[in-house]
Parts: structure tokens; sequence; C-alpha cells
């Protein structure tokens, strides 16, 4: 039923409200004193020397698309799983195969490297 | 019960919630410092109030009063959110925890649950997902080389666990054939032999348990995974440039997360809250709460004492660990699980 | 088996997916083998997708002969509940694609040990783009089309970022991807309007319940949009302008072979699909969507002929002649689904796709064999005096550029023959009088090749070498070429065969 899930909104409503109208109302009584060095980003006590949008390694990207990919894989699981009974040995038949190309991606990418250090 | 009814007992609800969560958050800082203290031979907080009671409230006041250094350099608009989303999306998993059975209050039949859908595991996944957000984007709004590296390796380290998660989850539901938790807590009523509970534990999933564990310390950036906090403390880290109710909220967001877990895991792998009834109508009413309770602070408990104990894995241990180790391990237990109830059936 | 699911499922629907299942083993095969194989050892990638494209073959004839042995009396095998369907349709594209991927299997081997990129992923890859292929050419659901275009999409963007030291081959691929993923998520637009004014994923059903919407609202302007943003990611896989942009840039970054691959099996695979929709599901749409082919096909022709005329590097020259040659198959479609429709139209672009399967892959093997370590073979300048350097070669090339000019008795000419008869059958006249006046242009730009490799003097005079299996390529594609210019009559019939009619017909049941 559509009306349940309006109280999670509400939830999330309300646990926002709270953090918000503290934050606002307790500005009236913080101090406010702001100093250079106060300011600066934290580098260990040394001035910083550049940016911070600079470049960095790509394993993260890899990290990602291979979580994406698995990801997805979860999300066909997680079905198959609830109706388990109803789809008998063949859904687990078909779910096996699904899950056998899979592995063979998993394989894969281990053995190209692709999960060290990751 | 009538659409108005259900939104005012959905209020009452929400706002019991968040005051008894944000509460106990509160004391379960106040628990950890007591305990790791104790561990290291040491008393923690005992001067605030009886037995360091009070410290969390002076704590509350000292973040609230405390000067909010709001750096020029940073994004502003994903600084001032990205905290929020992580405490939000945090605390919103608790909308769908079932805590008890059904129980009439004041001639309102309801359930012990905010709301109880019937996807209620897979929006905790999703809510659980979106919390990444929080940490990724206020490493990126610092705009300092540390905060943004740290906040790139937590989100790594909590993506790549997240996989493994949701994977030993699937055995649960292979059980239960529901998404529901209260549906999936029903099927786990009963006992074998009059003593064995038919807890999901016993029912075979010791190897999901066990990965969903060791995923969940690693989503909550707890120790021996704690790296992206560590960072904190040796260098920086995703929350270097913030300070005060901002900083407060990132660690409220954590400890809510801890929750989440503890709950989830008595939930599905621990039979939620059957136990013994005994008494009269009343007390048999509370005391499925209590025993749920019971097991939450068990987790807690678990938690605290792990972080006390154990020393922190490197970032490509860990790394390692989460793809080559618990991913194998979560599949199996799927593939046996859907083999042992297939044949058996 | 037991299990609730298993009714809707049968034996004879796997036989019907058997090449594509079959493909996808032997692939991930391959990426399996592949991580065990010392690097003198990396040719068995290569046997091995042969060998999987021959039990591929080998599945395909089988649904052929059951077609052969129940004779007129069925139309077509569907499988899956309805959402694909290998007829016979279905099937001539499949050897299309088989051949098309073998062909370019032999031509890769010595090519990628040249390039120092022989990883067994190009051989997976391949087979796993032909199984999208099938997937597009045998779905009649909207859905299963879709999966079979990603598919074979991403398989073909990584193929073509396959050299991953060069900064061409990175620069074409993520063209590709990206105008290639900006199309998909256009097409999957138009394909979810169609959903949303039919009620229904089948094509079938989506023809006949448009056919009653266009009645009621003949000028529906959603139907309109639906047409507009699918023949939008339709025209993109063939790479019709306006959104040919990507074709010049993709074919001349990417590993030669590979640009041999795309072309013929690539397209291929997109006309089967357009085809489909074009003729089940939108065919209600006729008169609206003519026009919108006119204006294409028109523009497609003038704007490659004349890029072409000035191109030097040999890739993107055939690229451009690639897109012209898209341009005059759509005057066969706009002949084929004209107000009183000639199923020549359709059959010339069966013809046509045939043959031109051998004689671009047959040029693009030329020059794929004039890659060697140090020079990458693809500039005019490279191919000049090849007469003197390698005789045979040119010799086959100067077939392969008369055949894709057009002239008899090479097989290029029936290709454009059964286009024009049909566009002169339904009284276009003045369409045909202008396909035939830029058939002339591309006759400028293959004789200039021609010109630089029999006139001019060789710049790099090294003999050139070929592989066995490259020889074997050219042999084939050369073998082709000139055969079937000289007895077109059995392809012909194939082509005829295939759309199920016995001769030229008013195309009443097409595909059903």
């Amino acid at each position: 039923m559509p009306q349940n899930y309006v109280p999670i909104f509400l939830f999330m409503g309300v646990a926002f409200a709270i953090p918000a109208v503290t934050l606002v109302l307790f500005k009236l009584v913080r101090p406010e004193n702001p100093h250079k060095t106060k300011l600066m980003p934290y580098e260990c006590g040394i001035t910083p020397l550049d940016d911070a949008r600079g470049r960095y390694t790509v394993r993260f990207y890899i990290v990602a698309i291979l979580f994406v990919v698995f990801d997805v894989e979860t999300i066909f699981l997680l079905p198959w799983a609830v109706r388990f009974r109803w789809l008998g040995k063949f859904g687990l038949l078909e779910m096996g195969i699904f899950l056998g190309i899979l592995i063979v991606g998993y394989i894969w990418i281990w053995k190209k490297g692709a999960l060290e250090w990751v | 019960m009538t659409l108005g009814t259900f939104i005012i007992v959905s209020v009452i609800k929400i706002v019991i919630a968040l005051f008894v969560l944000l509460t106990g958050v509160a004391y379960t800082v106040w628990l950890e410092r007591k305990l790791v203290g104790r561990i290291q031979n040491r008393w923690g907080p005992t001067r605030v109030g009886p037995f360091g009671l009070l410290q969390p409230l002076a704590d509350g006041a000292k973040f609230l009063f405390k000067e909010d250094i709001t750096p020029p350099h940073v994004y502003k608009p994903l600084y001032i959110a990205a905290p929020m989303i992580a405490m939000i999306f945090a605390v919103t998993s608790m909308a769908v925890i079932p805590i008890g059975d059904w129980v009439t209050v004041a001639g309102v039949h309801t359930p012990l649950q905010i709301t109880d859908v019937n996807i209620g595991l897979l929006i905790i996944l999703g809510i659980t997902s979106i919390g990444v957000y929080g940490i990724a984007l206020a490493g990126w709004a610092s705009n300092s080389k540390y905060s943004l590296l740290g906040g790139l390796r937590a989100t790594a380290q909590m993506i790549s666990y997240e996989v493994a998660l949701g994977l030993s989850l699937v055995g649960v539901l292979i059980l239960s054939g529901t998404f529901s938790l209260r549906g999936i807590v029903d099927a786990q009523a009963g006992t074998w032999w009059g003593w064995l509970p038919k807890w999901n534990f016993f029912q075979g999933q010791f190897v999901a348990f066990f990965v969903y564990l060791m995923a969940a310390f690693a989503e909550t950036n707890r120790v021996p995974f704690d790296l992206p906090e560590a960072e904190t403390e040796l260098v920086a880290g995703y929350h270097t440039e913030y300070s005060a109710m901002k900083f407060a909220m990132f660690f409220m967001a954590e400890y809510a997360n801890m929750f989440t877990v503890a709950c989830l895991a008595s939930l599905l792998f621990l039979g939620g809250w059957h136990g013994p009834l005994f008494g009269p109508t009343w007390l048999q009413e509370i005391l499925p709460v209590f025993w749920f309770a019971l097991r939450v602070f068990a987790f807690i408990f678990l938690y605290i004492w792990i972080r006390g104990t154990l020393p922190r894995f490197r970032y490509d241990q860990l790394m390692k660990f989460g793809w080559k180790v618990l991913l194998p391990l979560a599949v199996a237990n799927l593939v046996i699980t859907g083999l042992v109830v297939a044949l058996r059936a | 088996m037991p299990g609730a699911i298993s009714q809707w499922f049968s034996a004879g629907d796997y036989l019907l997916a058997l090449p594509m299942i079959l493909l996808s083993i032997f692939a991930l095969g391959i990426l399996l083998i592949d991580l065990m194989l010392p690097p003198e050892w990396k040719s068995i990638n290569a046997w091995t997708a042969g060998i999987g494209l021959a039990f591929s073959t080998a599945a395909v004839i089988r649904i052929h002969l059951a077609y052969a042995r129940a004779g007129q009396g069925v139309l077509s095998y569907t499988g899956f509940m309805g959402s694909m369907m290998v007829d016979r349709f279905a099937i001539y594209f499949f050897y299309l694609f088989l051949v098309g991927a073998g062909i370019a299997i032999l031509m890769s081997a010595h090519y990628l040990e040249i390039e120092r990129e022989n990883h067994g992923e190009f051989y997976a890859l391949i087979l796993f783009s032909v199984v999208g292929m099938m997937c597009m050419a045998a779905g009649f659901d909207i859905v299963l089309i879709f999966i079979g275009l990603e598919l074979m999409a991403i398989s073909t963007y990584v193929l073509v970022g396959f050299l991953r030291s060069d900064r061409r081959s990175n620069e074409a691929a993520l063209k590709y991807l990206l105008l290639g993923a900006f199309s998909s998520g256009i097409f999957a637009y138009g394909l979810s309007l169609l959903y949303g004014l039919t009620g229904s994923t089948n094509l079938q059903l989506i023809g006949e319940h448009l056919a009653t919407h266009m009645r009621e609202n003949p000028h529906d302007p959603i139907a309109i949009l639906a047409l507009v943003t699918t023949s939008t990611g339709l025209f993109f896989k063939i790479a019709a302008i306006p959104f040919h942009q990507w074709a010049p840039d993709a074919y001349e970054g990417a590993p030669t072979s590979i640009t041999g691959f795309m072309s013929v099996a690539v397209k291929a695979a997109g006309w089967a699909m357009l085809l489909r929709i074009f003729l089940s599901g939108l065919y209600p749409m006729r008169p609206i969507y003519v026009p919108l082919l006119v204006f294409v096909a028109i523009a497609t022709m003038t704007g490659a002929n004349l890029a072409a005329l000035t191109q030097n590097n040999l890739k993107r020259l055939l690229a451009y002649s690639s897109i012209a040659h898209v341009g005059y198959m759509l005057l066969g479609l706009i002949a084929g689904s004209s107000t009183t429709p000639s199923a020549t139209g359709i059959q010339g672009i069966l013809v046509y796709l045939l043959v031109y399967t051998f004689m671009n892959l047959g040029a693009f093997a030329v020059i794929t064999s004039l890659r060697r370590r140090d020079v990458i073979g693809d500039e005019i300048d490279d191919i000049a005096g090849l007469i003197t350097r390698a005789p045979a070669e040119a010799v086959l090339m100067l077939i392969f550029l008369l055949s894709l000019a057009g002239i008899p008795p090479l097989a290029g000419f029936y290709g454009k023959y059964f286009i024009f008869l049909s566009l002169i059958e339904t009284g276009h006249y003045q369409l045909a009088a202008v396909a035939v006046l830029y058939a002339v242009f591309g006759l400028y730009y293959y004789m200039r090749i021609a010109n630089a490799m029999f006139m001019r003097k060789a710049v790099d005079t090294r003999p050139v070498t070929l592989s066995p299996a490259m020889a074997t390529a050219l042999a084939i594609t050369g073998i082709a070429t000139v055969g079937i210019g000289i007895f077109p009559d059995l392809f012909i019939r194939a082509a005829g065969w295939s759309l199920s009619i016995a001769q030229p017909l008013q195309l009443t049941s097409l595909f059903h």
C-alpha cells in the first residue's frame, strides 16, 4: 500500500528539521572570530601549495565500475531469492547460468590484476 | 485504520523513535569511552555526573556553542549538505526497523515499527547506499587534498563492502521468501526440539552472518576497518575542514549506522524479538522489545569490544579482503543455500 | 524440470537460441583460456573463436534445415513467448554476421601481433558482439532488440579502443562511446513512447495497435515524437547523416580489422534492426516516415559523397563511402515503404548488404595488410605504387574498388541494380536520377585510390608480406566479389527467400 511509504518521508523531514533548526538557532549564540590561519586548509601546519582539484589515481574509477557491475548482479539476485520456491529448480538453473557468467568475469578481473590494491 | 489516524500514530512513533535513537547514540559514545577506557585499564569519563553519565550532555553543549569555522575555500552548498545527507540517511533506516510485535496502545492496534513496507530490507540497502554520498561529497567539497583523498578512500572502501553485504543477504531471503523485515522475523519463530530457536543463524546462514558482520563493520567505518577515521587522527580525512556541529553530525551518522547494523543483524540472523515469553499480558507485550534490545546491546558491545582490542587494517589489505575473500564467500553461501533449499523441496 | 516458471519455456526455444548460446560459451571459454596461455601460444584464441563461429554456423544450418523441411507450411519459428523470431530474415542475417566475423578474425590474427596487443579478449569481444547482433536480428520484442543493441555496441566500443597505446584509438573509442550512449538513450526513449502508445513491447502488437491509433488520429504528435526518437537511434547505428559524426573518427582510429568488422557486420545488424522496426512496428506510420527517409537519404548521399572527395586517409575515405552506401540502401527502404510498396526494394537492401560484406571487408583487408611496425598504413601515400610491391593485392584492391563503385560484372553492381530497379518500379524517378549521379561521384574517389596504386611511384618500397590467414581472407573476399558478380542468381534468390517471397510481390504480410 503506497501510504505505507509516507512515514518514511515524514521521518526524513523530521530528521532534516532537527539539525537544521539547531544549526540556525544556535548561530545566535555561537562566537564568530575569523582569523587567517584558522581559515586556511589544513596541511599539517605548512602553507598549502596548490588547489585540491588535481589528478588522482585511476584505481578509484576501476573500483567504482566493478562495484556497479556487482551491485547490478546483486539487484538481480535479490528478487530471484525472494521468489525462490515458486521458481523451482528451473529458476535455480537459470540463475546459476547467470551467476556462472558473472563468475567467469570475476575470475577474469582477478587474474588480470584489477583487484590488486584496488 | 483511517489515513488520518495512521499519520498521527506514525508521527508519534517517529518522534519517540528519533528521541530514543539520538539519545541512544549519545550514550553509545559514553559507553564506548567507558568500555574502551576499561579495556585500556583507565577509568573513562567519571567527573561529569555519576559515572560520567552527563558527559554526552556536556559534549552536546560544547558542539552547539563552539565556533563553526567555515573556510572560504570550500564549495559552500555541498559543504553544508554533506553532513546533513550523511546523518539524515543514517537515521532514516530506523523507519522500517521493527522492534517488537503488534501492540494495542490506547485502543490503537499498531506494530512496533514506524511503517511496515513489504520491501523493507531493500529500502535499508538503498538508504545506506545513499549515505555513502555524504562522505564522498564532504571530501570533495572541502577542497583540500587530504580531504579529497580521504573521502575517496572511504567511499571506495564502503562501496567495495556493500557488494559483499548485499550478497550475504541473499541467503536469508531464500529462506524467508520476503523482503519485509517483519516477515523475515516471523519466519524465524518457533524452536526445534523445544530449545533450539529457529533463527537464520542456526538454519545454515552462519557464514552469511559472519560475512554480513564483517561487511557491516567496514560499511560503518569501524575498527578494524576505520582507516578513513584513522586518517583523521594521523593526517586528515574527509572531515578535516569541518568543525563543531557539522563534525558532530558525521559522528552521529556513524553511530546511527552502527545501530542500524546491530538491529539488522538481530532481525535477520538472530530471530529479532523472539524469546521466552512469560508473565501477565502486559509483560508479554513488552518482553519482545526487551529481547530485541538485549540483542542490539550485545552487538553494540561487540563493536566497542573489537574497537578496544584489534589493530586496524592497511588499506590494500582492506580492499583485498573485501573483494577477494568476502565476495567469494558470500557467493558460495548463496549458491549452497539455493542448492540445499531446492533439493530439499 | 519442475518450477512454475518452466511452463513458458520449451526446448524449442533453446534450439532457436542455440547459435547465440554456443557463441557465448566459446567467448567465455576464450576469456578463461587466455588467462592460462603463454605469449607464444596466443593464436589458440583465434582458433577457438573460429571453431566457435563454426559451431554457431552449424546451429544456424540446423534451423535452416528445419525451415527447408517444413516447406511453405510454417512462416516463422518464434520462441521465448514471442520475443525472439528466428525466421528466414534472421537466418540470412545470421549467416552475414558469422561470415563477417570470420573474415574479421582472419584479418586480425597477424595484425594484433604487429600492434603488440594480442589479447584473447579481442576474439571474445567479437564473439559477444555477434551474439548481440543475432539478438538484434532475431528480436521481435523491443526489449530484446535493445539488449542486443547494447551488447553489440559495448563490445564494439571496447574493440574500437583496443590499441591502448594509440591515442587515436582512445579518442575514437571515447567519441563512439559518448555518441553511442546518447543515441541509445534517445532510442530507448522512443521505444518507451511506443510502449506507452500501444501497451505492448511485441513488434507485431505494436504494429497492430499503431494501425488503429493512426487511423483515429493521423497526426498524433506523440506518435510522431516516438517515430523521430526511435529513428534517431536507428540512423545513428547505420551512420546516416545527420547522425554520422562518430563514423569517420571511429573508423579512422579503430584497429583496421575492427573498422572492417564495424563497417560490415555492425552496419548489417543496424539494418536488420531498422528493417524489423520500420516494417513491423512502425509500418502503419508509413506516410509520415517516408518523407523523413527521403530527406535523410538525400542528405546522406550528398554529404558522404562530397566529403569523401577530399579525404587522404584511406580509412576515413572508406568510412564516408560506407555512409554513402547507406544512403543508397535507404532509397531501397523508401521504395519498399511507399504507397504501392515494392518488395524489390527490401530485397535490394539485403543483396546490397551481402555484397557489401565481401567487398568492404576485402578493401579493409588490403589496408590492414599494409600495416607494419613503423608505418600505420592507412594514408593514400602508403598505398602508392602497390602494383610494384604486391601486384596481386593491387589487382584485388582494384576489383574491390570497382565493385564498390558498382561496375558490372562485379558484385557491387547487383546491389545498386535492385535498389534503382525498385525506385523506378515505384515511380521515384528523381531519386533514382540523383542516386545514379552520386554513384559517379563515388567512382571518382575510388579511382583516386586505384590511381595511387597503379600510377604513382611507391613511397615505401618494402614488399608486403601476407600471413596465411590474411591471404585466406583476401582470397575469400576476392572470389566472392567476382563470383557473386558473375553468378548472382543464387544470392538474389537467397535474399528473396529470406523475405519469404518467390518473386517481386506487393508487400502484404511481411514478417508475420
